[in-house]
């Protein structure tokens, strides 16, 4: 993940093993990774010919901001998906706080 | 059986507006945080029999004495192709909207839960890959923002975050109360306790005493959450970690906000006596009965 962030375009798994060359990864290993990222939707995979290409959906700092967007938003409707140390907001109070945070 | 579905429908009615709107102000409540919990499941367990019961009740009562006999002469009516000619549209309907009740609170539990999953495992994959394991506490990640934030993701397979922000700000005692916080969260499956009240709210958003429910069970779970961090650490450590995350937290612009953490703060520092040992035991047994009231009027 780090190399394809690093990357400025696309890369193709070659390309990826490559980069990490000094870990002596196998291409199969590096494919399987690729497709796990692909699944979980980190990367998306793009068809030229017969090589693949793979680039990050979002940037590093996008996703930290969604991670952190989730855990700021104190929302006890979200069905509670986690638990914060400072607790929820009520609803009515949020909707200001969205206000304060635009 | 009129009676009972009466009895059935006047129960769910105090429970859901006038008990839980009541309950919510009690006091002692932060005395005893897991008996008002109980308490708290009572009320919307008995609440939810009462509502989705009494027409059931009602609509099968020219069938026969109780609802087990009612079914029955149902069941053996229905098979031998006949219709029971007591049960007319007026009681149909009844039945009928009970259960329509009934399938829609399970139904919002059921989509809610999945829908909390599927955030979850999104959560948890982008954690996986972007956050770092943090070498002075296994199962605890750190994330690289500075902002201020501790978490927990709840489930099978949970997580523990803090933010780079939180291991800058405080010190390593009270880094280690945030976790023990989080961790009772983790152990005690807050989350299940808090389902229940967040599926009645999307249910019937229009009850003022739902609302008040979520808030007051959601105030509780922090409560013992604290009452567990405040054993495993001093609680001037607990007191100082709220105190530095809270001030920094976007949310402290709200008024709301911050009486909440005061009230916290406060409650942790003065430590307020346990209830006796007697009035404890008397909130336990209290929770029961308000299960076995409404489940004796279905049943007898």
């Amino acid at each position: 993940m780090e190399v394809l962030w690093a990357a400025t375009g696309e890369l193709t798994a070659r390309e990826v093993q490559e980069s990490l060359a000094d870990r002596e990864l196998a291409t199969t290993t590096v494919l399987t990774v690729l497709g796990r990222l692909e699944r979980k939707q980190l990367v998306v995979r793009t068809r030229d010919g017969r090589a693949h290409h793979y680039r990050p959906t979002a940037s590093r700092e996008d996703h930290v901001a969604e991670l952190m967007n989730d855990a700021l938003d104190g929302a006890p409707d979200r069905g509670a998906a986690l638990a914060r140390f400072l607790g929820s907001i009520p609803s009515e109070e949020r909707r200001k706080l969205r206000d304060l945070l635009d | 059986m009129a009676l009972a579905a009466l009895g059935l429908l006047v129960l769910g009615v105090v429970l859901a507006e006038p008990a839980s709107r009541g309950f919510s102000k009690a006091r002692w409540t932060r005395r005893d945080p897991v008996g008002a919990l109980l308490v708290w499941q009572a009320i919307g367990l008995a609440g939810g029999l009462s509502l989705v019961g009494c027409g059931v009740v009602y609509g099968l009562s020219p069938l026969g004495d109780s609802l087990p006999a009612a079914v029955g002469t149902l069941v053996r009516e229905w098979n031998e192709g006949r219709w029971p000619a007591r049960f007319d549209a007026v009681h149909l309907i009844a039945a009928l909207a009970s259960v329509g009740v009934g399938a829609r609170l399970l139904w919002v539990l059921g989509t809610m839960y999945v829908r909390t999953l599927r955030a979850r495992r999104r959560h948890r994959d982008l954690l996986d890959v972007l956050a770092t394991p943090w070498p002075d506490s296994p199962g605890t990640r750190v994330l690289d923002h500075p902002q201020p934030v501790a978490y927990c993701l709840p489930g099978r397979s949970s997580r523990l975050v803090v933010s780079a922000g939180v291991l800058e700000a405080l010190e390593p005692e009270e880094v280690w109360a945030v976790l023990a916080h989080e961790r009772s969260h983790l152990r005690e499956r807050h989350d299940l306790v808090v389902l229940p009240f967040v599926a009645w709210g999307a249910t019937a958003p229009f009850v003022r005493g739902m609302e008040c429910a979520q808030v007051a069970v959601a105030e509780l779970i922090e409560m013992r959450a604290d009452d567990v961090a405040a054993c495993k650490s001093e609680p001037h450590e607990l007191v100082g970690a709220l105190k530095t995350v809270g001030g920094s937290a976007p949310a402290a612009a709200l008024s709301s906000f911050t009486d909440a953490l005061e009230a916290r703060i406060e409650r942790i520092s003065s430590h307020p006596r346990p209830l006796p040992w007697a009035a404890r035991i008397g909130v336990r047994v209290c929770a029961v009965a308000l299960v076995a009231v409404p489940t004796v009027l279905l049943l007898l």
